[in-house]
Order: structure tokens, then C-alpha cells, then sequence
């Protein structure tokens, strides 16, 4: 599985079609690092880079799963042996990438786009979200994947439908009911980010793993 | 391997593409899969190599290491030939590919990006990786479907052979390629169920004659070879040329 991991992400960098992510996460940091956040404002700094990634990771999580033609991915079923090993090695390539890019948005933030350094409970907060931020990037992705949703106009309205719902849903009252990435920017903002991280991480995990399980019960009948 | 009352929908409330189908197969055996377009062979292929699941039923016994080749193979991806199968036998485990790419008569297109590859060309790599692994069940949707002439020929010894090393091979044929080989069981899918017939005799060969447009010889010789047939042109006379189809 882990050669199969290794060759789709193979096949997305060498179609270049990484480049399709890349960019468009380059010109949203440079946005978001134009000017430095003051001290004192880390947590929300960081908070905020790690949800507005989410649909750029989505995006790029989607499109590394579109990028194998669907005659391969039988070929590539069969030679691993079994449907639910190319699937789990789609998932576990998409994460890697993901995880990549919310690095490299995690590093620039830090040295780019904050006055002071955060302290360490921050500094662990914000790798817990950006781990989640790829989380629901592959999950949304996967989701939006051509397997899924073969129209690839329904598909980036789904996608970019998706992200909004997220936002809104969780800026209510019932923000459990979905990744609340919305009160993940309150708490940080009110500066209660590490205190109500456990409940937040875990809700989070929670709807990822979920939407995760979604895809895989999903590809059952869509090979 | 057997199926046992296996049936198949795409979806609930789809019409169902397999109903109620039980076959089974032994080591060495060879089985010809006919029907017509959207009859259900495809599907029947994939339920056998355990990329789609049944709807209902079972499918027991299939062999750990399972060879699919696809009758069209993906060449949209972003891989030479030999970084292509280098890495399918790194999912295979390590397995060998270069003595099927000599069989296969394939050295010349190595070096070449999958995209730039003919149709007959990029079936070859799709027999190569499925063959690599020393598969216990082998899986050819239309395998004979654009092979240059020499690989047509090269294939049924091929088939041979791994049946006498106790592979299962089936293959959907429309050019019945493997008539030749003794043995033969003939399955064809039909109103959703799998029918056995006993195999017709090897078919004859008949060479026609098709007068044509000198400006049309070159696309009328690819159609006909890309569907399988010898075809090489005749006599160009300078008003008209003549072609042998067989």
C-alpha cells in the first residue's frame, strides 16, 4: 500500500498538477502575511491561516485523487490486492500532501506572519488544528472526488458549498454539527484557544473521521 | 475460485446486471467470456478480480495475486513505460516485468511517455503489468484489440504457458483469439445470467478485397487493424488502391 501511496503522489507531482494548490496557497499567505499580527495575537493569527487553508487543501487533496484515470484505479486495486487498499492508499497520499501544505502554511506563519513567536501551548494548539485542517481537506476532497461526484462542476460547487456550510453551520449555537472551524477562530480570538481545544479538536476529528468513513462506505459501489 | 449466486446492481433500484450467477473455475482452466456491448461482461470481469463486490452473493477462492488488464489502458498518466511498470511492480512487491516487456516485444517503446503511446501499444503495457506477477487468476478484457501481428501470435503461447503453471486466465474476446487453445470453455452473458457452451471450432480465415480511395487507404488500414484484423494494402495503381483484410 505504501508503494501505491508513493505512486499517486508521483503521478500528481509529475503532472503538475500540484502546482494547482501551490499556487493559489503562496498568494493566500502572501495575503495573510502582508502585514505582520501583533503580540498577543498569535493564536488567532495562526487560527485563522489554519481554516481559510481548508479549502485550498480540499482542492488539492481532490484533484490528487482525480488525477489517476478510473481504468487505473482497477489496475491499481488488483495489483495491491484488494479495492480497500487503493483506497486507503488514495486517502493516506492525499494526507501527505495535505499535511505538506499545512506545514509549509504552519512555517510560514510562524516566521512570516507573526511580530513575536507564539508560547508552547499555542505553538501545540495550532499544529493540533493544522493536523486537522488536512484532515478535512482530505475529507472534503475525497468527498468531492471524481469516483463520488463525476460532474466536475457539481463537484468544485459541492467543494467550495462544503467549506461555506462549514463556516456558517458552526458559527450557530449547534457548531458540534459540523467541523466547527468558525468557533475554533472565536475561541482563539477570545483567547480561550487552548482551554476549549479538547472539545474543538475533538469534535473536529469526530466529523473528519466521519466524513472519511463516508467516502470509503461510499467507494464501496463506486469502484 | 468460485461464484455462488452472485447478482449485481449498480444501484438500489438500478436494473440488475448480474442475477443469481454461480460458475466456477480450476487451476489451468480458460474460459472465453462473449455477449454483446453493455451485456455485463465488464462488470462480470471486475466482480471476478474483487474491484466491485456483489451485490449478493459470494465470490470464494480467488487466488492472492490477480492480473487485470483493461481492454483500453489508461495512458493519461505522467510516466514513461519503464517508470510506469517500476512502479507497479513496486506495488507488487518487487515483482519482474522486463522479461514480459522481451516477450511482449516491447524494448523499442521503454524509453517513451505513456501518452505518446498507440492504442496496440499501451495494451501491451496493460498485458505487462498484469502478467508481472505471476498472477494465479488472469484477467484480459479484449486482450487481442490493436496488438501488432507478432504479439497476437506471441499471446496464446503466453496464455499456454501460464495455464500449465495453474493459471486461471478469462478472457472477453470478441476476436476470438484463443480458439486455438484446447480446452476452451466458452461463457457468454446473457439477460443478466452467465450461460456455458461448448466452444465452436477454431474460426476460418477469409481474405476480402475493398476498393478504395488512394487518400483513404491510410485511415481504412488503421480502423481495420485497430479492430483486430491483418490489413496491408494490395496494389496502388494510381487511380485506385486495392486492400487484403482478413
Amino acid at each position: 500500500m505504501i508503494a501505491l501511496t508513493g505512486f499517486r503522489v508521483a503521478a500528481y507531482l509529475r503532472s503538475h498538477r500540484v502546482f494547482q494548490a501551490l499556487l493559489p496557497i503562496l498568494a493566500l499567505l502572501g495575503i495573510l502575511h502582508a502585514s505582520r499580527a501583533p503580540r498577543g495575537e498569535e493564536a488567532a493569527a495562526l487560527t485563522d491561516a489554519a481554516v481559510l487553508i481548508i479549502p485550498f487543501l480540499a482542492w488539492a487533496a481532490r484533484s490528487l485523487l482525480d488525477t489517476e484515470p478510473d481504468d487505473q484505479r482497477v489496475i491499481s486495486a488488483t495489483s495491491v490486492g484488494g479495492h480497500g487498499r487503493e483506497v486507503g492508499a488514495g486517502l493516506l497520499a492525499a494526507l501527505s500532501v495535505t499535511l505538506v501544505f499545512s506545514a509549509l502554511t504552519l512555517a510560514s506563519s510562524l516566521f512570516l506572519g507573526l511580530e513575536a513567536l507564539p508560547d508552547a501551548p499555542v505553538l501545540t494548539a495550532a499544529i493540533i488544528l493544522h493536523v486537522l485542517a488536512a484532515l478535512a481537506g482530505v475529507a472534503l476532497g475525497a468527498l468531492t472526488s471524481r469516483p463520488i461526484l463525476p460532474s466536475p462542476a457539481l463537484s468544485i460547487m459541492a467543494l467550495v458549498l462544503g467549506f461555506l456550510a462549514m463556516l456558517l453551520l458552526s458559527a450557530t449555537p449547534a457548531y458540534w454539527l459540523t467541523i466547527p472551524v468558525t468557533a475554533w477562530m472565536k475561541s482563539a480570538g477570545h483567547g480561550a484557544l487552548t482551554a476549549d481545544l479538547p472539545l474543538l479538536a475533538a469534535v473536529s476529528l469526530a466529523w473528519c473521521l466521519a466524513g472519511l468513513a463516508g467516502y470509503v462506505r461510499l467507494r464501496r459501489t463506486r469502484p | 475460485m468460485r461464484l455462488t449466486n452472485v447478482s449485481f446492481r449498480y444501484r438500489r433500484r438500478a436494473p440488475v446486471v448480474l442475477h443469481d450467477v454461480s460458475v466456477r473455475l480450476a487451476p489451468g482452466d480458460l474460459v472465453e467470456l462473449t455477449g454483446a456491448n453493455g451485456a455485463g461482461k465488464s462488470t462480470l470481469l471486475r466482480l471476478m478480480a474483487g474491484v466491485t463486490r456483489p451485490t449478493t452473493g459470494a465470490v470464494t477462492g480467488r487466488p492472492v495475486a490477480v492480473g487485470y488488464a483493461p481492454d483500453r489502458f489508461p495512458t493519461a498518466q505522467p510516466f514513461t513505460v519503464t517508470a510506469y511498470l517500476d512502479h507497479m511492480a513496486g506495488v507488487r512487491g518487487g515483482a519482474g516485468w522486463r522479461p514480459w516487456s522481451e516477450r511482449l516485444n516491447m524494448g523499442h517503446l521503454l524509453k517513451l511517455p505513456l501518452r505518446e503511446l498507440s492504442k496496440g501499444s499501451a495494451h501491451k503495457v496493460g498485458l505487462a503489468q498484469a502478467l508481472m506477477a505471476d498472477p494465479g487468476l488472469l484477467i484480459l478484457d479484449e486482450p487481442f484489440a490493436g496488438l501488432d501481428a507478432d504479439t497476437r501470435s506471441a499471446l496464446p503461447a503466453i496464455v499456454a504457458d501460464l495455464r500449465a503453471g495453474g493459471t486461471m486466465v478469462i478472457a472477453s474476446d470478441h476476436q476470438a483469439g484463443l480458439r486455438g487453445l484446447p480446452g476452451l470453455r466458452v461463457w457468454t452473458v446473457l439477460d443478466a445470467q452467465v450461460k456455458e457452451s461448448e466452444p465452436e471450432a477454431a474460426p476460418g480465415f477469409a481474405t476480402v478485397e475493398v476498393v478504395l480511395p488512394t487518400a483513404d487507404m491510410g485511415s481504412f488500414l488503421d480502423r481495420m487493424r485497430a479492430e483486430g484484423y491483418e490489413a496491408r494494402p494490395l496494389r496502388d495503381d494510381g487511380h485506385h488502391a486495392e486492400e487484403s483484410s482478413r
